[in-house]
Formats: C-alpha cells, sequence, structure tokens
C-alpha cells in the first residue's frame, strides 16, 4: 500500500467530480457515491494511523521526484489522528445531511454532495500536505466550498457567506504574501526542506514579517478572537446538514497549519519565538473570556455554539502557546474532542430542528421526554465542553493546564479556570432547559417515526456520544501517540 | 543621497509599488460601503500579490523560459516557478471572483440593493 | 473617524513596507536565493526529463502537477458553486423592492454596433478562434500555451454565439450538463494520475504510464492528457457560470 496517502486525497474527489454526472441518472445516486467514498476513505485513514505508528512517518511525493522539486505529503501521528478525525466527522454529517435534501432537483443534491466531499477533500489535504504552495491551494478548495455551503442556508446565509468571502479572500492573500517573502529568502516550497534553509540563513526580519502574516491569515481562518467577526453568522446560517462539519473541522485545521509553521518550519531557534508565542497567548486569553461572555447573552442555540467555538478555539491556541510538549498533546487532544462536542451539538440541533423546526432554547423544555438519545447528546457535549471528569473536554483542559505549570505561566491557568466556569453557567443554563423548563407546545414536523429521528440522524447522534466518552476515557492512550511526533518539536 | 535613493528605487522601487497597491485594495476593503466596490477591491488586492510573486522571478539578462538549445544554462533564462505558482494564484481569484458575483446576484434579488447599509437594514426583517 | 483609522494602518504598512526591503531579494538578480535554490534544477533538467522545452508548462503539469490538478477542481468549484446559488431564488414576496425607474430614456439614435453584420462577422471569427484554442492546446507543451488558455478561448467562442446572437438556435449546453462536463474534465486530470499508479508507479508519475511509447514520450502524452482534461473543464465552467447568470439577471439598467 505504497500509494496509501494518495488513496485518501482522490476517493472524496473523484467521487466529487463524477457526483453531479451520476446525479443525472438517478437523483440519489451521487449522494450515495460520495458517502461510500467517504466511508472508503475513512477506512483507509485509519490504516494510515496504524502504519504511522508501526513504521514512523510517511513521505509520499507526487511524481516520483526528488524532495523539493516535487510535492510531497508527509504524514506523522499528529496529522494522521486529525485526517482519521475529519473524515469520520465528514462521513457522519454526509449521512446526517441525507434527511435535509429532501426538496431541490437532482442539480441541487448532487452540487450540495459535491461541496461537501470537496470539504472534506480540502481539509485532509490541507492536513497532510508537506508544501506551502499546495497548502494555499487546499485552503483555496476549503474556503470556496466552504462559501457555497453557508450560501445554501438561505438569504441570510448568501450575506453571510460573501462578508466571510471577502474576509477569507484577505485571510488567502495575506498567507501567499507570507508565503512569498518566505520563498524570497529560501527559494524552496516543502517544508522540510524550508526549516532547513531558514534554520542555516540569518533571516530574522523577514521571517518575523512573514510569521505576523501567517498569524492573521490563520487567525481569521480559524476565527481568532480580533478576527472571528464573520464566524459566528457563518455558522449560523450555514446549510443545517453541512453546518456540524464546517463548525466542528473547518477551524481546526488552519490551526493545525499554524503550529506546523510555528514549530515545524520555524522551530524554537527563531529569534523572536518567545513575541510571537506571546502575541498567540495574549489573543487567545482575550478571546476566550470574549468568546464566553458573548455566548451568555444568545438565546439561539445556534448563536450559543458560535460564539462558544470563538472560546474554544483559543484553548487550541493557548496549547501552541505554551509550547511545552503536554501542552500541545493538549491543545491536540481538545482539537480531536471539541470537533466531535461542537459537531455532536450541532448534530442534536440540527436534529431538534429536523422534528420541530426550531433554534431557540426557550422552546427546549423537556425535550429529553421526546428526544432521550438527542438530549443525551446535548448533556455529554455540554458537559465536555465544561470539563466534567469522563468527557474529553476535562482531560485537554488538564494537558494544558498542566503544561502551563510546567513552564510556570499561572495565568493561562487561571484564564483557564474563568473560562471554564463562563462554559459552566451558559451550558448548565442548557441542560437546564432541556431537564427542567416547563414543556411547551410545540408541533412535530415529522409526526411518524419509529424512532426519535430517523436511522441516518441517530447514528451520528450515537457515536459522537461514544467518541466524547471513549476519548476521554481512552485519553493516555491517544497523547502517547501525539507524543511520539510532539517530543523532536517542542520547546 | 540623490543617486542612494535612485538606486534603492532601481532595485526594490517596484515592491513598494506593489505593496501600495495591496495597501489601497485593503483600504478601499475596509472603507467603501459598496459590496461591489469591496469585490473589485479584493480583485486589486490578489492582482497585487500576483505582482509581488513575478517579482523574484526576473533576471537581469533572462529571456523567456523556453528551451532554445539542447542544453541549458540557468542563468540564460528567467525563474519558471514564480509564474507557474501565479497561474494557479489566477485560477483561484478567477474563482473567488465567480463565487462572490453570483452571491451578489442572489444579495441583490432579496435586499434589492448591494449597499451595506441598505442589507443591514433588511437583514432585521428576516429570521 | 472610521475613515482616518484605516489610514492609520496604510501608514503602518507602508512603513513596515519600506523596512521590508532590507530583506527583499533585488529587482533581477540572478544571484538571490529564488532565483538559484530549486530553479537552477527546474531550468536545467526540464528540458531532459520532461521533454517539453517550456519550462512553465513542465513546472505546472509535471513537477507540481498536483497543484494543477487541484487547481483544475478549483475552477470546477466555481462553476458548481455559482450554479448552486443562483439555482434556489428568494419568494417572490419576502423580497425587498427599491425600484426607482426612470421613466423618459433618452434617445441616441441606433447604436453603432448595429451597423456591422453580427451574424456574418461572427461566422467568420468564431472557427479561426476555435482553430487557434487548438492550436494552443496541442503546442503548449512544446512552446507557450496550455490548457487554460486553450479552455478560456472555447468558452469564448460559446460566449459569442450564446450572447450576440442569442435567438439562433445552435450548439447550446444546458447547464446541468456543462457542470456535469467540468466534473468529467477534471476526472481526465484524475485519470491520467490513476493510469500511471496501474502501471505501477506513484501518482501523477508519468513514466510509468502502461502505454506502449519510450518514456520520454510518455512524459508527452501524459502532458497532453492532462492538459486536454483542463481545457475541457475551464471551457465547461465558463458556460456554467454563463448559464447559471444569464437564467437570473434581467438587465434592467435603470434602476438606480
Amino acid at each position: 500500500m505504497k500509494n496509501l496517502p494518495a488513496y485518501i486525497v482522490l476517493l472524496p474527489l473523484c467521487s466529487a467530480l463524477l457526483s453531479l454526472a451520476l446525479s443525472k441518472i438517478h437523483r440519489h445516486l451521487g449522494r450515495d457515491v460520495v458517502f461510500c467514498a467517504l466511508t472508503g476513505s475513512l477506512i483507509l485513514s485509519v490504516l494510515q494511523l496504524r502504519q504511522v505508528i508501526a513504521e514512523g512517518p510517511i513521505h509520499y511525493v507526487f511524481g516520483g521526484y526528488t524532495i523539493p522539486y516535487g510535492i510531497e505529503f508527509s504524514i506523522d501521528t499528529i496529522n494522521a489522528v486529525i485526517v482519521v478525525m475529519v473524515c469520520l466527522l465528514g462521513v457522519l454529517s454526509c449521512m446526517f445531511a441525507f434527511n435535509f435534501d429532501t426538496k431541490g432537483d437532482a442539480v441541487q443534491v448532487g452540487g450540495a454532495y459535491t461541496m461537501h466531499a470537496l470539504l472534506v477533500l480540502g481539509m485532509v489535504g490541507m492536513t497532510m500536505t508537506g508544501d506551502v504552495f499546495n497548502l494555499y491551494v487546499f485552503l483555496e478548495i476549503t474556503s470556496l466550498t466552504a462559501y457555497c455551503l453557508i450560501a445554501m442556508g438561505g438569504s441570510r446565509g448568501v450575506v453571510s457567506a460573501f462578508r466571510y468571502l471577502l474576509v477569507g479572500t484577505v485571510a488567502a492573500t495575506f498567507y501567499l504574501l507570507g508565503v512569498g517573502i518566505l520563498y524570497s529568502v529560501t527559494g524552496t516550497l516543502n517544508m522540510a526542506d524550508m526549516a532547513k534553509c531558514l534554520a542555516a540563513g540569518n533571516n530574522d526580519s523577514a521571517m518575523l514579517m512573514a510569521m505576523l502574516l501567517l498569524i492573521v491569515s490563520f487567525g481569521i481562518k480559524m476565527a481568532q478572537f480580533p478576527f472571528h467577526g464573520w464566524q459566528p453568522s457563518a455558522y449560523t446560517h450555514a446549510n443545517t446538514g453541512a453546518r456540524p462539519l464546517i463548525a466542528g473541522a473547518m477551524g481546526k485545521i488552519p490551526a493545525y497549519a499554524m503550529f506546523r509553521y510555528l514549530y515545524c518550519i520555524y522551530g524554537p531557534g527563531f529569534k523572536y519565538f518567545r513575541f510571537i508565542l506571546l502575541v498567540i497567548g495574549i489573543l487567545s486569553v482575550c478571546g476566550m473570556i470574549y468568546g464566553s461572555v458573548r455566548a451568555m447573552a444568545q438565546r439561539d442555540i445556534r448563536k450559543v455554539l458560535a460564539y462558544s467555538s470563538v472560546a474554544q478555539i483559543s484553548y487550541i491556541s493557548l496549547g501552541f502557546a505554551i509550547g511545552t510538549p503536554l501542552a500541545l498533546a493538549g491543545s491536540f487532544l481538545h482539537m480531536v474532542g471539541h470537533a466531535f462536542m461542537k459537531g455532536g451539538l450541532f448534530f442534536a440541533a440540527g436534529a431538534i430542528s429536523w422534528k420541530y423546526g426550531t433554534f431557540d432554547l426557550n422552546d427546549f423544555g423537556r425535550i429529553y421526554k421526546k428526544m432521550p438519545w438527542t438530549a443525551g447528546l446535548l448533556t455529554v457535549g455540554a458537559l465536555s465542553m465544561i470539563g466534567i471528569p469522563p468527557t474529553v473536554g476535562f482531560f485537554s483542559k488538564w494537558y494544558l493546564a498542566f503544561g502551563a505549570a510546567e513552564s510556570h505561566q499561572y495565568v493561562y491557568i487561571f484564564v483557564l479556570v474563568l473560562s471554564s466556569l463562563l462554559n459552566a453557567i451558559y451550558f448548565f443554563k442548557l441542560i437546564e432547559k432541556v431537564f427542567v423548563q416547563g414543556e411547551k407546545n410545540k408541533r412535530e414536523l415529522h409526526p411518524n417515526t419509529s424512532l426519535e429521528v430517523p436511522m441516518s440522524m441517530m447514528i451520528p447522534v450515537v457515536i459522537c456520544i461514544l467518541v466524547i466518552l471513549l476519548l476521554g476515557v481512552f485519553n493516555v492512550k491517544l497523547v502517547d501517540i501525539l507524543l511520539i511526533s510532539l517530543k523532536g518539536v517542542a520547546l | 543621497m540623490m543617486t542612494q535613493i535612485e538606486a534603492l528605487l532601481a532595485s526594490k522601487g517596484i515592491y513598494f509599488l506593489t505593496l501600495l497597491l495591496l495597501v489601497l485594495a485593503l483600504y478601499g476593503i475596509i472603507v467603501s460601503k459598496n459590496y461591489m466596490k469591496k469585490l473589485i477591491c479584493m480583485n486589486v488586492m490578489q492582482v497585487a500579490v500576483i505582482f509581488f510573486f513575478l517579482c523574484f522571478a526576473q533576471k537581469d539578462s533572462g529571456t523567456i523560459p523556453v528551451a532554445l538549445h539542447r542544453i541549458v544554462h540557468a542563468a540564460d533564462y528567467i525563474n519558471p516557478l514564480p509564474h507557474g505558482l501565479m497561474l494557479t494564484a489566477i485560477v483561484v481569484s478567477l474563482g473567488t471572483t465567480g463565487v462572490g458575483l453570483a452571491l451578489l446576484t442572489r444579495i441583490k434579488e432579496k435586499y434589492g440593493s448591494i449597499e451595506e447599509e441598505d442589507i443591514i437594514e433588511g437583514e432585521k426583517k428576516f429570521r | 473617524m472610521k475613515k482616518v483609522l484605516p489610514l492609520i494602518l496604510i501608514l503602518v504598512c507602508l512603513g513596515a513596507a519600506f523596512w521590508s526591503f532590507d530583506f527583499l531579494p533585488e529587482i533581477g538578480d540572478a544571484g538571490s536565493k529564488p532565483n538559484t535554490h530549486t530553479t537552477d534544477y527546474y531550468i536545467e533538467h526540464a528540458t531532459t526529463e520532461t521533454n517539453s522545452p517550456n519550462m512553465v508548462t513542465s513546472v505546472i503539469v509535471d513537477y507540481r502537477a498536483f497543484d494543477t490538478m487541484y487547481e483544475t477542481t478549483v475552477m470546477f468549484i466555481a462553476g458548481v458553486a455559482a450554479l448552486l446559488i443562483l439555482s434556489s431564488s428568494p419568494n417572490r414576496k419576502n423580497r425587498i423592492r427599491t425600484h426607482h425607474v426612470r421613466k423618459n430614456r433618452e434617445h441616441r439614435g441606433a447604436p453603432v454596433y448595429r451597423t456591422v453584420n453580427k451574424e456574418v462577422v461572427i461566422t467568420i471569427v468564431k472557427p479561426l478562434i476555435l482553430l487557434y484554442a487548438i492550436y494552443v492546446l496541442f503546442h503548449g507543451e512544446v512552446s507557450l500555451g496550455g490548457g487554460f488558455q486553450a479552455g478560456a478561448l472555447m468558452g469564448m467562442t460559446y460566449i459569442l454565439d450564446a450572447m450576440v446572437i442569442p435567438e439562433r438556435e445552435g450548439f447550446r449546453l444546458s447547464k446541468e450538463n456543462s457542470a456535469a462536463l467540468g466534473g468529467v474534465g477534471t476526472f481526465i486530470y484524475v485519470l491520467t494520475g490513476i493510469l500511471c499508479m496501474v502501471g505501477g508507479g506513484v501518482f501523477l508519475e508519468y513514466k510509468k504510464l502502461p502505454l506502449p511509447v519510450e518514456v520520454l514520450e510518455k512524459h508527452s502524452v501524459g502532458m497532453l492528457l492532462v492538459e486536454i482534461g483542463v481545457a475541457i473543464c475551464v471551457m465547461a465552467t465558463i458556460i456554467t457560470i454563463l448559464n447559471a447568470i444569464m437564467e437570473r439577471v434581467h438587465f434592467d439598467d435603470d434602476t438606480n
């Protein structure tokens, strides 16, 4: 299986390209092919993870040229884990979206799944690639498909998508500018080669300028605090079927790319490294407080979750700012865990809106009687967001705090605890609405179902609960896997 | 003094012009209230970065990168790599502009205007 | 204040730009890093390794062919996205209307272009453009040109036909078909890469193409297949965007 990394990106690509043509034969044929291809790449990505753990990093060069001349996929344990996460979330949300495509003609159905597969492809590619310009192309694929999926959520979605398009293009342009500066002092585009050249030459001012541009660019893409303006309305008004994927995974991948630049290309030898870490740390601290405070004031569950994402993405960048191996492992654990928490909460919100057509928190009264599994997912997700022990949220915050204590940055621990308390306020409000508040008379949109929601919605809901709990129980195993690669790069 | 400035402009002046174009476009995106103008500014910004990349590719006494003989010397031809990369960037900017225009068509249909204030006003009417 | 803040930002950026002159290479410096580190290899080996005298072509469709594949995919996405965004329309009563129709339009006489017989001109020009497009497509690896340019030219012929003489019956693609065609065009590109894997190489390793020709010829064949795929995709994307927009836009240029 020497072509394993290529198959993982090729399966969704081929299915997406043919989806529209197949939809002409039968309305749902394209969608089924996309689903099968995504499942295929999930299986292959698990195989790849096993291979990476057993045999060390994979370097796959396209076209069979030597390294700085061809384009390379370099996969270590960290991005193998992230690829599995993206693929699993992609499959689940594709299955979830089956319920929302009942209206619309063949082009709309086929096209929506084309976009879905290409979004997964873009994120997988961004994670695995070892070439800075290739990263740009994948970044653009991710953003273009995301604009389209957000715009398909209705007329508010169109405006959000347009605003995201403007800001996102500024981000992509800044990224290209940063790459241009790095290219002008090294003359290479391969990440490993660039790291070597940067370490050899004396280019501190160029590197600093490029890094600032890159921080702005990835900050916009991952909705880091001062650059988050596009995010809440985009997550709120996105297409319901694609929302879990957009909210769950899309913000994490630029964060991983930022990690790549910070630790793999620049490395702690960079003169202004501490300064950059401090900048990221300050932004994360502000974001954690700001996101939680704003989330408390919302009534629409989608807005609550969107603002909470602003806070949660800051946990990940906080881990980068601390920089010890354990803190980095904590931030990757949070990345994987948060994808399923946020994705899961949006699955639950989508299931409730499928059944009752509402997103308002005040309409959720005693919903656990009608929809026990969905309420269970809401509870587990909310507890995990707050950080209650058996769930993954607790352990990721634990590793972050442990790392901060290791490097004596006690301010970060204080902010972590404060932000968790703020999280607790609004997530307990959510739990209270689900279990305690009086029931409202709600009309069921789809009354005749044997389960609480159809099977294709039930499976993502149950799997998300399981993943959140299992990641919490087996967190040591995952952290060990992550530490294999983190040992070499961290502070 | 003057000769120094001249030398600087000759060797690096074009970077200054490119970056001027970039920040002007950024200013336009921030200040203008019309979404169409914002889209145009976005496009100008992408063009600025394309120029920025092409600056590196220039070589004195180099010709276009099409080999004239079987044996080639690297010094005789300008750098083909940034040209290839920018072809990608051009296509991406074309795609982004296309999607942006499609979105604007929808916005205009729904809100009757592409001025920012009108759209914010209109958004309140719909959920 | 709102206009001053961005101005300050601009001044800061320009200041940073002046500062950044230090490390950027001089214009035209043949010894600078980007002109030596990897480029030397590309320039000196492109002809012998990839059998294409045009180094830009050999860089984009051979050394960095994987990038170009996704670049083509970006084109395809743009077409499908425009189609999807414009395929659903707001409910008529839920629209906000700000129509100020000007009643008395000025009459400035017949437009000048009416004096040219457009049907005759286009009938003459169209085959010439198509011929040029095909020349550019097949000549791309030898001299200047390539799939993108050829695709754009082919798309332009269609636009000329569809926009200047919309009433004439001719070759017309529906928007569903053109979007599907774009996907198929990119799929030809992917298929070229997959054929290389069938031949026992890695993805897009043209020298392992399972064809009965010598190694350098395989590179040429691979490039040609790729360029054809790109051309089809670009052409189909342009047609898709045209179709999607033409359905929706009513040219009411008298609204303010």
